[in-house]
């Protein structure tokens, strides 16, 4: 057991864990913070992709001790009040189904976004092919991203 | 018997759910006066002054639904929600016979109580078993506030009319909205026992696109799934369980686990009458990680009881043996079709093979229980929360009305959840520690532990007339089947024959059971014998189903009767909408196929490119579906986009392989799912404008889409997609 100090969503946190216990479960178990899920255990499917200084990260394969002072953003923290441009676009095109992925998804498309104000189909796939969807919501993701990006360049 | 897929919950349950509820609603119904602060708790309404003590009203006209005189109005979603969009569906179906805005409600998840009816999710039957009953509960309300307010006005009813939430008066300004009406007086209006149902042309909301309920809490992490439901102080446990099916526990070592921080006790699984197959150690800690760590610690020696023994080999060879050998069970069986045969100018014959697949729902197999000695509180994914109350029943001796069951919202079902096994461990080892525990699957556990959808084969036969009339057809089948499928009762000999192959693989409903296997078998076999009769695919289906509208029994969970004339009509209008008659584009190959599933017609046509001569990208599918009426525009599309592409990705990449008696996949680099890449730019869904009962459409998109991409590419290739999945290579 070791002591870390993380930052998450612009909040500081103090846990007592073993270090090699992956982000993941320190979120879910220590923090509450249950909004980022466990689908694989192995980066292979995305559903546990949170921010680490606004990249978009695999929490499942990121031990607790390597965060250090980084600033990790989790679904919770993408907006204040939920309005971040993918969550709105996300409920305006109905994207999930069972939604288990959904934050996965959000947080990659997000990390997406910041760093392409209009990707292309081609962008879209390259940067949401690591983030599976079981309930094959994938072209409602990518209209959900373009709709997003154009209310992005509106703001 | 055995060979067909197993019987559904619901299965011939409904009838009762329709006649037998709805009556007896006007006994339900009851006021109660609390305190803002305690209701506040419940559901969640703003503090208004946090110091004050404020009283409420609240009106229950039935159980799905609640008034406040403060304007909340909330309806209980009675069923699982596992994707399908029941949990907004089913709502619609009460708000738009109340007559009031979708943005006034407020939907809150029910939980396991006789009183709403059946509670499950299969067979895609929510909306069609809960379509009278549910607009019936709405209707009774509205017409409880409009008495209310004919009695306040001292008017006739005639003179009053509900609008958006509200009953006005006639030829006046004057109105009260519903949450004016709830004060003591509402609860003295006899609850009609027939109300009015709304005629369709006056639905404001039925057929409209709603985004799903849960949007917002899912889009901010806020919605709880199963594995998110665990109660403060509860327990993780992970389980060992033998690799190989029906193993059993030898002895094993819990030394090293127990030395792993946080890892608290480590127990044998109990036997468990009613779920024999159920074997493990269970590693149980404070923590996931821990449980984790432990797990792997530990050191299990394990008693395979022959069944190492087992592969695909052994599997594949028993179903040849059988077919081959022995006659099988003719569950469908007109004319002479061995005498037909020998009559025929032209017969074609071919051999198609299906492996196991697993569910690989995205949130693997979880669930919490609470076990005290007078009471249980069970909470986690489930199509069958019913079915879970009973085992606990079974295991602990509590009555069911002490054996509370939660509904968390699931990540996936696809049959999965209709097991209660992942339950029962959590109710047994609650039980056995004493203690809250949540049961919590690996990826791995969840591939290797699976009740796969069953290895199949199918071998089938037809024969040509010198008019090149199909006129004698047999199929053969080890494995799922449904026997009505088109093109049965349209062929003058027809014999279709199942046999079943005994392994210890566990098998059970996966979506669209037996049609996702039969639609392959069969749409494809057309496929085939419309290139050996030199006809268009879809001409010969429309030739198959004739002019005239007849109508077929169905042994199925749908509607029991098969229209030929709806099948037709979706037929006509899938190859309309996607230019089927009109050349492709130069690069372009198209598919097409059919399928009737439970009670849904559904055509698809599916287009792709071949980008190199060894690989195929799908561009474009256009779907034509006939459900009768579409109650939630959106979630009824995105069920047939959602059961498209889930086709596909099976049809690519499904397979799970058995090799000395335990499945060689563990995760999703060996298991794969289609990802973003792979799904084509557009899907089309067009529906047949239907004011027929409503079915259902969870299921129904996945069918057809497995032999329309088959045939797609067997037009790009010339090469007949006869096993699955998908290899270019070995086709």
């Amino acid at each position: 057991m070791a002591s870390f100090t993380l930052l998450v969503n612009n909040q500081s946190y103090s846990v007592e864990t073993d270090a090699n216990t992956p982000l993941l479960w320190v979120l879910r178990d220590e923090l509450g913070l249950t909004g980022t899920k466990y689908g694989c255990g192995k980066g292979l499917c995305g559903a546990c992709t949170v921010h680490q200084n606004g990249q978009p990260i695999r929490s499942c394969l990121t031990p607790v001790s390597t965060v250090g002072k980084s600033k990790i953003t989790t679904i919770e923290g993408l907006s204040a009040t939920g309005t971040h441009p993918v969550q709105q676009a996300w409920i305006d095109i109905d994207v999930p189904q069972c939604g288990y992925c959904q934050s996965g998804q959000i947080m990659a498309a997000a990390g997406l976004l910041a760093k392409k104000k209009n990707p292309t189909d081609d962008d879209i796939d390259a940067a949401m092919a690591g983030n599976l969807c079981r309930c094959g919501t994938y072209v409602r993701i990518r209209k959900a991203i373009k709709l997003a990006a154009q209310k992005t360049g509106k703001i | 018997m055995k060979s067909r897929p197993k019987a559904h919950p619901n299965d011939g349950a409904s009838h009762a759910l329709t006649t037998g509820r709805a009556g007896s609603m006007n006994r339900r119904r009851f006021l109660t006066v609390s305190s803002l602060a305690g209701i506040g708790l419940l559901i969640g309404i703003p503090f208004a002054n946090a110091g004050a003590v404020v009283d409420e009203k609240n009106f229950e006209p039935n159980v799905y639904l609640k008034f406040t005189n403060t304007g909340k109005i909330i309806i209980l979603a009675k069923n699982p929600e596992i994707g399908q969009g029941v949990m907004t569906a089913l709502p619609m179906l009460i708000a738009e016979e109340l007559d009031v805005d979708w943005s006034q409600i407020d939907v809150q998840q029910a939980v396991l109580d006789s009183r709403f009816g059946e509670q499950v999710a299969a067979g895609s039957g929510a909306i069609k078993t809960n379509y009278e009953l549910l607009r019936k509960a709405g209707a009774v309300a509205r017409e409880i506030f409009l008495e209310a307010a004919s009695k306040r006005w001292s008017v006739p009813l005639s003179d009053c009319f509900t609008r958006k939430g509200a009953v006005y008066r006639r030829g006046t300004t004057q109105a009260y909205t519903y949450a004016e009406l709830v004060d003591d007086t509402i609860s003295q209006v006899i609850t009609p026992e027939f109300p009015r149902l709304k005629d369709p042309k006056d639905f404001r909301l039925i057929g409209t696109a709603v985004s799903g309920v849960e949007n917002r809490k899912i889009v901010t992490g806020a919605a709880v799934f199963g594995l998110d439901s665990r109660p403060k102080g509860a327990l993780v446990a992970v389980i060992a369980r033998c690799p190989v099916f029906q193993g059993k526990v030898k002895r094993f070592d819990a030394t090293a686990a127990l030395r792993i921080d946080g890892v608290i006790q480590v127990v044998q699984l109990p036997a468990v009458a009613s779920q024999p197959a159920l074997q493990g150690v269970a590693v149980i800690a404070r923590t996931t990680w821990a449980a984790l760590k432990g797990r792997e610690a530990l050191s299990v020696e394990w008693d395979f009881q022959g069944g190492e023994q087992e592969s695909d080999q052994t599997i594949r060879q028993k179903a040849n043996d059988l077919l081959h050998t022995v006659s099988g069970a003719p569950i469908r069986n007109e004319g002479d079709v061995d005498q037909a045969f020998t009559a025929c100018v032209g017969l074609h014959e071919a051999v198609y093979e299906v492996p196991y697949w697993a569910h690989a729902t995205m949130e693997p197999m979880n669930y919490c229980a609470d076990v005290r000695s007078d009471r249980a509180d069970l909470a986690g994914p489930t199509q069958v929360p019913k079915a879970v109350q009973e085992r606990a029943v079974e295991m602990t001796g509590l009555p069911a009305e002490k054996i509370a069951v939660q509904m968390s919202r699931a990540g996936g079902g696809f049959g999965r959840r209709l097991e209660a096994d992942y339950a029962v461990e959590a109710i047994a080892l609650s039980r056995q520690v004493g203690k809250p525990v949540q049961v919590i699957w690996t990826r791995e556990d969840d591939f290797q532990h699976d009740f796969y959808n069953l290895y199949g084969q199918c071998r089938l036969k037809a024969g040509f007339d010198a008019t090149n009339r199909l006129v004698a057809w047999h199929s053969k089948t080890a494995g799922y089947f449904w026997p009505d499928s088109f093109p049965a009762g349209l062929i003058a000999n027809f014999r279709a024959e199942t046999v079943w192959v005994n392994t210890k693989i566990p098998n059970g409903a996966w979506r669209g059971p037996g049609h996702n296997v039969t639609a392959f078998y069969l749409q494809s076999f057309l496929d085939e014998l419309a290139t050996v009769a030199h006809k268009n695919p879809v001409d010969l289906q429309l030739d198959l189903l004739g002019n005239t509208d007849r109508l077929f029994a169905q042994n199925t969970y749908g509607n029991k009767v098969f229209s030929t004339a709806r099948m037709r009509a979706v037929i006509e209008l899938v190859a309309q909408k996607s230019g089927w008659y009109q050349p492709s584009p130069q690069g372009h190959y198209r598919g097409f196929a059919s399928h009737y599933t439970f009670g849904t017609y559904c055509a698809e046509v599916v287009t792709i490119t071949r980008p190199t001569p060894t690989t195929y990208q799908i561009l474009k599918v256009v779907a034509a579906v006939d459900c009768g009426r579409v109650i939630n525009h959106s979630g009824a599309t995105a069920q047939i986009e959602g059961g498209i592409l889930d086709g596909f990705s099976t049809a690519m990449n499904g397979a799970i392989h058995v090799e000395n008696g335990r499945v060689r996949e563990s995760n999703f680099d060996e298991y794969r799912l289609m990802r973003i890449n792979d799904a084509p730019a557009h899907i089309d869904v067009h529906f047949v404008p239907s004011d027929a009962h409503p079915m259902g459409l969870g299921e129904m998109g996945l069918p057809p889409a497995i032999p329309a991409l088959c045939n797609a590419l067997f037009a790009a290739t010339g090469k007949r997609i006869r096993r699955l999945p998908i290899d270019l290579n070995q086709a």
